[in-house]
């Protein structure tokens, strides 16, 4: 049974500082995403959670263990690679049970431990195979088979699913979420893709630039993104953000307006603002509704219609450009003026730094 | 659809290429099946009996059976000079490949140097004198495997770059120490470098001449190549025995090419890691 506590886990390369300061704690069978853009550092924190990357600084903690210099063979981890990493020269059979053999476990108990995961993951017609007989989605068992084999106390994920095209792609993340719920175990998953962090977490962890954005369950953050970052990463199609001016302040709301949107009452926590500050409000593209009344106009540039519901690109009197989600089909022109409405409680305000102002 | 001019090209070369290889073969084994007087001629005309069988019996029992005792230093010192630098160069190619530290440079260099810096043969006799290794089949050993390590290291350097690292990283998660991730992952997927090596490194010593010449004197110390000098001096050649040596000593290079060959070839197509 094992937890995992980060506290201000640090690395750098020389000079460059790539993890700066990550405290996370994760509860023993939670399914954990780490999720943010290109190059903010999730992999390589996954890494120094496997052991294959020192620890600058701070402190890692895997279960009760202090695990900062622990031998990645002795920190109870399994650890499944981006590129499957399979041993070319070894059958799907001794690619499974190679860290048995090397735990020196006896024979009998190997071949029943191998077969027991074999039929776990479907693939026992593929034993005697060697790699490159497999195709993406059978190397990919093969990877988590040898992952489970080892009955870690974490497992390790390191995007996965990204070489596998889209069908395979929802079929394995369904059994992986299936796999996490027969095993128990804890799961930490890197990914950059969105659908994969909202579907299959119990906790997302947003990184940018080596930072935790925020920590918390996947419908907190779309509907609570604690910064601009987050709002604009969580939630697909991308979050609308427009600059508008603080009108008046209520005790628990902000009045504001613009050039694209009239006076609009939105509930927010008020305390550091000022009228005349400038705000940027941000409103889901589905909160986006087609009524005539509604106080938010504009120019129809481009419709795709899916048929279930319709997306709407939308250029503003200001200049700026936006998308609306709506639901069913919509016969729509390009050019055509198009009034938008919104629920104003389902918007976020944030400041000029970008930090959101949820209502207490 | 190939062009004329390269299936013209073609048609030239199997001949060209049969002659330049096929002809000087034909030629040693007639010689081999001549008597001395024939073969003294030195000429392309069909053996008058066939002598082979006292050629051989005479080629392997001068001398008190030089022969046997010359295959059994060469197949050491094959072995050996062979077996080292393949487990050396592809540890050093492993390290180079995968660690980077600030003495690489240096590292590069001296293997770079070990290949451009010509062998000087006296001060070789002159150290091996020094450690008491002169006239024993060690030193010769430890001078193949120098000669051999620097292009061998070069090899496997390169090869093994192309390793993905997540392999050793996998290893490392299942539990593999260094050595087990040397020997059991990054060892075995070096196989088509490793065959090249065997047979260029093998075919290189078991056919050296002036390396055993220098540092291996005495006739309990001959090597294969050296026992051609028994059929010939200034003034009397046995050519039928000299050319039925050749023949001898040209079969196990031989065997050697035509056992790995299909490795080599093998080799190539299972090295793909990723498909």
């Amino acid at each position: 049974m094992a937890g995992l506590e980060l506290k201000s886990l640090r690395k750098s390369y020389g000079e460059v500082e790539v993890i700066k300061g990550v405290d996370l704690n994760v509860e023993h069978g939670e399914f954990v995403v780490f999720v943010g853009p290109s190059g903010c550092g999730k992999s390589t924190l996954l890494r120094m959670i496997a052991g294959l990357e020192e620890i600058t600084g701070g402190d890692l903690f895997i279960g009760d263990k202090l695990c900062n210099d622990v031998e990645p063979r002795d920190r109870g981890i399994a650890m499944v690679f981006q590129s499957y990493a399979l041993y070319p020269h070894m059958s799907v059979y001794d690619n499974v049970g190679f860290g048995l053999k090397l735990a020196g476990a006896p024979t009998d108990v190997r071949d029943r431990k191998v077969r027991e995961a074999a039929r776990i993951l479907q693939m026992e017609h593929l034993l005697d195979r060697k790699p490159s007989q497999l195709s993406g989605g059978q190397r990919q068992r093969v990877a988590i088979g040898r992952a489970i084999v080892r009955q870690p106390e974490v497992f390790l994920f390191d995007e996965p699913l990204s070489n596998l095209d889209a069908a395979l792609r929802v079929d394995m993340r369904m059994e992986l979420s299936k796999l996490h719920h027969d095993t128990g175990a804890t799961m930490i998953y890197v990914t950059h893709d969105r659908v994969e962090a909202m579907t299959t977490a119990d906790k997302i962890v947003v990184l940018n630039a080596g930072v935790v954005q925020q920590v918390g369950s996947p419908i907190e953050l779309y509907q609570r993104p604690a910064n601009l970052f987050v709002a604009g990463f969580i939630g697909s199609p991308k979050m609308n953000f427009v600059e508008l001016t603080v009108e008046k302040l209520g005790p628990d709301s902000v009045t504001v307006s613009g050039k694209d949107i009239g006076p609009t009452t939105v509930p927010a926590d008020p305390t550091s603002l000022k009228p005349g500050d400038t705000v940027t409000p941000g409103i889901r593209p589905h909160d986006l509704t087609d009524q005539s009344s509604g106080n938010l106009v504009g120019e129809v540039s481009l419709v795709e219609r899916l048929g279930n519901e319709t997306n709407v690109s939308l250029r503003l009197p200001s200049g700026a450009a936006r998308l609306a989600v709506l639901d069913g089909d919509h016969e729509l022109r390009i050019g055509q003026s198009l009034p938008l409405a919104f629920a104003p409680d389902r918007a976020v305000i944030f400041n000029k730094s970008g930090i959101a102002l949820h209502r207490k | 659809m190939k062009s004329r001019p390269s299936i013209f090209l073609g048609i030239i070369a199997i001949p060209v290429s049969a002659l330049v290889f096929l002809v000087p073969f034909a030629f040693i084994i007639l010689t081999a099946f001549k008597n001395k007087q024939q073969a003294t001629l030195l000429d392309f005309s069909w053996p008058d009996g066939f002598h082979l069988w006292n050629n051989i019996v005479e080629v392997v029992t001068t001398r008190n059976w030089m022969l046997l005792t010359a295959f059994i230093n060469s197949t050491i010192l094959t072995v050996a000079s062979v077996t080292l630098p393949v487990i050396f160069a592809a540890m050093v190619g492993f390290v180079l490949a995968r660690r980077k530290t600030r003495w690489n440079g240096l590292i590069e260099f001296l293997i770079l140097a070990g290949l451009m810096i010509p062998p000087a043969v006296v001060p070789t006799i002159w150290l091996l004198q020094g450690i008491g290794l002169f006239g024993k089949l060690h030193g010769p050993v430890l001078i193949e495997v120098a000669y051999g390590l620097p292009f061998s290291i070069i090899l496997y350097r390169a090869f093994i770059a192309t390793i993905p690292r997540e392999l050793d990283e996998a290893a490392i998660i299942d539990g593999a120490r260094p050595f087990d991730v040397f020997f059991r992952i990054i060892l075995p997927l070096l196989w088509p470098v490793t065959v090249t090596n065997i047979v260029v490194q093998s075919v290189g010593v078991f056919n050296d001449f002036t390396n055993p010449l220098y540092y291996l004197p005495g006739n309990a110390n001959a090597t294969v190549q050296l026992t051609l000098y028994n059929f010939q001096s200034q003034f009397n050649t046995s050519y039928n025995l000299l050319f039925t040596n050749i023949l001898l000593i040209t079969i196990p290079p031989l065997l050697v090419f035509l056992f790995f060959n299909r490795h080599i070839v093998a080799g190539m197509t299972a090295g793909a890691v990723k498909g």
